[in-house]
């Protein structure tokens, strides 16, 4: 796998060569962009960021991956850690920073004395004047977020704040902040060193009903179907989730594309795919979801503190066949109310899953209604 | 910069200013709850939505650009208002049937206004009332702005409420999910002055007041503060800054106190008794700055985060108290009254009278404390028509007042009263026609000056709001006196003031009482008649033995949780 490749250092050192604005034309000619879900390009926001005039910056390394069904930061944790390590110094050192903190998540805490060991020698090899912190968070789902993160690490509650100003400009403690998930910044010493390197490898986290769920390293745009059958399904898949958040679609020989993906109002975000084969009921799916976002909104916002609560109440009511066609008709007014309203990316697309399975598979809601 | 609005193209408009500034200056009205005035937005409530090229976006927190389109009125926009309207209103409007915001309750109009007529939630929690001294909470009809905190936190720097919990279960709690009678809260009110839906209101003595008034036997006293006569009629729908002094001594006779006294003749009093001090430290050498104790919510502020400057503090009593116990004493004894019989009722702009009144060392001074609030709705009670009455004068002897007494109302009246009297007192010569300190007045955060006294340079500051007082502390030792008030604008920006208290507002009630002062012929405590007949028939001098016994208090370290 192209993720496990050990760079030794040895990008460390070539970036220390290029100089700032070296690094940030080759991450730009190489095309990495960040994998945390919204796919913006590395170079520009390190330019941002390298551009804001501050006393002191910081790189914040976002090691939260709470979405459900994602666990591809953890793997590289887990197997690679020594080429993320490199990629936060090279960071830090692109853009002036002495101190960078990685958020790591709650429920990873058991990662964390390994991650330090690693932090240690490598700082010590690479004889670099950075500090790496490693901050964990408490559980909140709302805290991969990267304003939320913020306000996590600086001591106040783990809640976001609308934007602009973004991180780059004004980030941890009011200081330009770059703000990249594990896998981008595991990514960046490979890119810097490896003239293979090949951006459009991603990789793909697997789960649901499935035999054989994990991460698989494919390329964009590789087939559903293929993907699918490396998961090794007991029965007849019927819908594929992306995350939570990104919503559903029927299963389908496609292209997994954020294109493609696009088309049926779905979002590809981290590339995690939960498949859901013919036995399920898409309503019990929902269900669950609903219940997830209702517990994990932070609530600041009006729409998604007291909009996911109300999406659950009303899928428990069709669930419980009291429901009538005007409740669906308000489940789908709602759900795009908080879609529409909401403050952050968390109640942004915390009703994606009720629109596209109302949009591809009304006819379980319905027979329920 | 230009920006179509509505449809109209080609608008100028600056730079640096939000959608709702921008909409707002030309007369668009768009519906907020949890906007702050002076501090950041953080675009909880959703309601301001507006189309901004074609995406729904929050008006208090987004910038406009260079030739965007704004629409404040489509369907989409006044659809996306209305859901989160209807999603904020199930917990709110079960709890709402009295409401303690009365009409002025600004969701309830909000909703009344965006035409809401179906809700399709049921309130799903039920909260228990936080019910403590001065103070209360009700989480149940809380619509999660969070600009009570921000009073606390940002405003007053108290911060003795947060959110807790997450999602639907966030709500507003003390410290660990304590009463707030049990953590450091100065029970400022600045809270209940932010809270736009009523979920935080003061414990009401208006019950207990209607009953003395009904008891045959009570002689019942009322006294108003300062700042009162420049609010009260706010209430009653007059503009801010009317000055009613004469309309609510006729108002509240009316209502059956037999005594309408004026808390001003306290505040002289505190006057002749801080002045004196003040001096008497002067002799003395320290300790230096002394610091003003006329705000019972600062002297909590000192109790539970600065006890170190206990000795710094001066002893007097607050000027309500100071006319709560003469009435008791002094007016009791030479109207022959029996103590017991005499109920003492306050007017006052402050929350935190109330428990100043519960503390157990002047327990006997004022028996209850109205909010202004309270004072109108007791004036309501009774169907009064305040605007047309007459005016009336207040009641001897406790009823005669100077200028100095007046401008206790806002934020560098009790210093610039008190310079009025050390001055001459300490030089024996008139300040003249030069009575005006201009460096104690205005609204800026902290203000300082110097004037000289015999020769010595003595060097004051003031700071009004909890986070100017913290800011004050750190540079403290650069000054002889300090007056500290924890509202901001002292008084007249109470927690038991009218609602609602701008920045506007607060000016204009700052005019009506230095208006007042420059009225009246009498500008300087020491001069006032019925001081001097009490120093003279009842007290003796000041400081003296009963005047330490009666006007003087002490003070405790409290914790800070």
């Amino acid at each position: 796998m192209q993720i496990l490749r050990k760079t030794d250092l040895e990008a460390f050192r070539k970036a220390r060569e290029l100089g700032p604005a070296g690094v940030i034309s080759l991450l730009k000619e190489k095309g990495l962009s960040g994998r945390g879900g919204a796919a913006f390009p590395v170079w520009k926001k390190w330019e941002y960021t390298l551009n804001a005039q501050a006393d002191e910056k910081f790189v914040l390394c976002n090691a939260d991956e709470g979405e459900p069904g994602t666990f591809k930061d953890k793997f590289i944790i887990k197997n690679n850690p020594e080429t993320l390590i490199e990629g936060i110094l090279i960071a830090a050192q692109v853009i002036g920073a002495t101190r960078a903190f990685i958020y790591l998540r709650g429920e990873y805490e058991h990662l964390r004395r390994g991650l330090e060991r690693v932090i240690d020698s490598i700082l010590k090899e690479s004889k670099s004047e950075v500090e790496i912190n490693i901050v964990v968070g408490a559980g909140a789902y709302v805290c991969g977020e990267e304003t939320a993160i913020i306000k996590s690490i600086e001591g106040f509650r783990g809640q976001p704040y609308f934007k602009p100003p973004y991180p780059p400009v004004e980030g941890l403690w009011g200081k330009p902040t770059i703000v990249n998930n594990v896998e981008t910044l595991a990514n960046v010493p490979q890119a810097i060193l490896f003239d293979d390197w090949i951006e459009d490898l991603r990789l793909f986290s697997l789960s649901g009903n499935v035999t054989k769920p994990g991460i698989y390293e494919l390329t964009e745009g590789t087939n559903l179907s293929e993907l699918i059958a490396l998961g090794k399904p007991k029965n007849r898949i019927k819908a594929v989730y992306f995350g939570c958040f990104g919503g559903c679609m029927p299963y389908a020989a496609m292209e997994l594309s954020p294109e493609k993906v696009c088309v049926k109002n779905c979002a590809i975000g981290s590339y995690s795919i939960i498949a859901v084969d013919e036995k399920q009921s898409i309503l019990d799916v929902a269900l669950s979801v609903a219940e997830f976002y209702a517990h994990e909104s932070c609530g600041k916002c009006t729409p998604c503190r007291e909009g996911t609560i109300r999406i659950w109440e009303l899928l428990e009511k069709i669930k419980k066949k009291k429901a009538t066609n005007d409740d669906i008709d308000t489940l789908k007014d709602l759900a795009e109310q908080i879609r529409e309203t909401s403050l952050c990316g968390l109640g942004q697309t915390a009703t994606t899953h009720v629109l596209t399975a109302l949009a591809h598979f009304r006819n379980e809601f319905v027979k329920e209604a | 910069m230009k920006i179509t609005l509505d449809g109209i193209g080609d608008i100028t408009c600056d730079e640096g200013k939000t959608i709702l500034e921008l909409c707002r200056e030309r007369g668009i009205d768009i519906p907020t709850l949890c906007v702050f005035e002076g501090l950041k937005p953080e675009a909880r409530c959703r309601l301001c939505i507006v189309e901004l090229d074609g995406k729904l976006v929050t008006a208090c927190s987004t910038y406009p650009r260079d030739g965007c389109s704004i629409v404040t009125n489509s369907e989409r926009v006044r659809k996306a208002r209305l859901m989160n309207a209807e999603l904020l209103m199930p917990k709110h409007v079960n709890a709402c049937s009295i409401d303690a915001k009365g009409e002025s309750d600004p969701l309830c109009k909000l909703i009344y206004d965006l035409g809401l007529t179906r809700i399709r939630f049921e309130p799903i929690k039920k909260y228990a009332q936080d019910l403590s001294e001065s103070v209360l909470r009700d989480d149940n009809k809380c619509i999660n702005c969070g600009k009570c905190i921000r009073a606390c936190s940002e405003i007053m720097a108290v911060h003795a409420i947060d959110f807790a919990q997450r999602g639907h279960d966030e709500h507003v709690s003390p410290y660990c999910g304590h009463r707030l009678h049990d953590v450091a809260c100065i029970k400022c009110g600045q809270c209940i002055a932010a809270c736009p839906v009523g979920a935080i209101y003061e414990r009401e003595h208006l019950f207990e007041v209607l009953k003395v008034l009904n008891d045959k036997n009570k002689h019942v006293i009322v006294q108003t503060a300062p700042s009162v006569r420049a609010a009260l009629g706010e209430e009653f729908g007059m503009p801010a800054g009317s000055l009613v002094t004469g309309k609510m001594v006729a108002a509240l006779r009316k209502c059956g106190f037999d005594r309408v006294f004026d808390t001003d003749l306290g505040a002289d009093m505190t006057i002749i008794e801080e002045a004196s001090e003040f001096l008497h430290r002067l002799e003395k050498g320290g300790p230096f700055p002394m610091i003003t104790t006329c705000c019972p919510a600062w002297i909590k502020f000192m109790e539970h985060f600065e006890h170190g400057l206990i000795p710094n503090m001066s002893s007097c009593k607050s000027p309500h108290e100071m006319l709560g116990i003469l009435a008791k004493t002094y007016y009791a004894e030479t109207s022959g009254l029996k103590k017991k019989n005499v109920v003492v009722v306050s007017v006052m702009p402050c929350t935190a009278k109330k428990f100043e009144s519960t503390r157990p060392e002047l327990k006997s001074e004022v028996d209850y404390v109205l909010t202004t609030r309270e004072a109108a709705k007791l004036i309501r009670h009774f169907g009064i028509d305040f605007t047309s009455l007459p005016d009336e004068e207040f009641d001897s002897p406790l009823g005669i007042s100077t200028g100095a007494g007046v401008i206790f109302g806002a934020t560098g009246g009790v210093m610039e009263a008190a310079l009025r009297t050390a001055y001459e007192f300490a030089t024996g010569e008139s300040l003249g026609r030069k009575l005006e300190f201009e460096k104690t007045r205005g609204l800026d955060g902290i203000k300082e000056g110097s004037v000289a006294i015999n020769g010595k340079e003595i060097r004051f500051a003031v700071a009004h709001g909890g986070a100017n007082i913290r800011k004050l502390i750190e540079s403290k030792d650069e000054y002889h006196f300090i007056e500290m008030m924890a509202c901001p604008g002292g008084c007249i920006g109470g927690g038991g003031q009218p609602w609602p208290t701008t920045k506007e507002v607060l000016g204009k009630r700052m005019d009506a009482i230095y208006r007042a002062d420059r009225c009246l012929p009498l500008r300087k405590s020491h001069e006032n008649p019925a001081v001097k007949a009490i120093y003279s028939e009842f007290l003796g001098k000041p400081l003296g033995k009963k005047s330490e016994e009666l006007l003087h208090t002490r003070y405790f370290k409290r914790d800070m949780f």
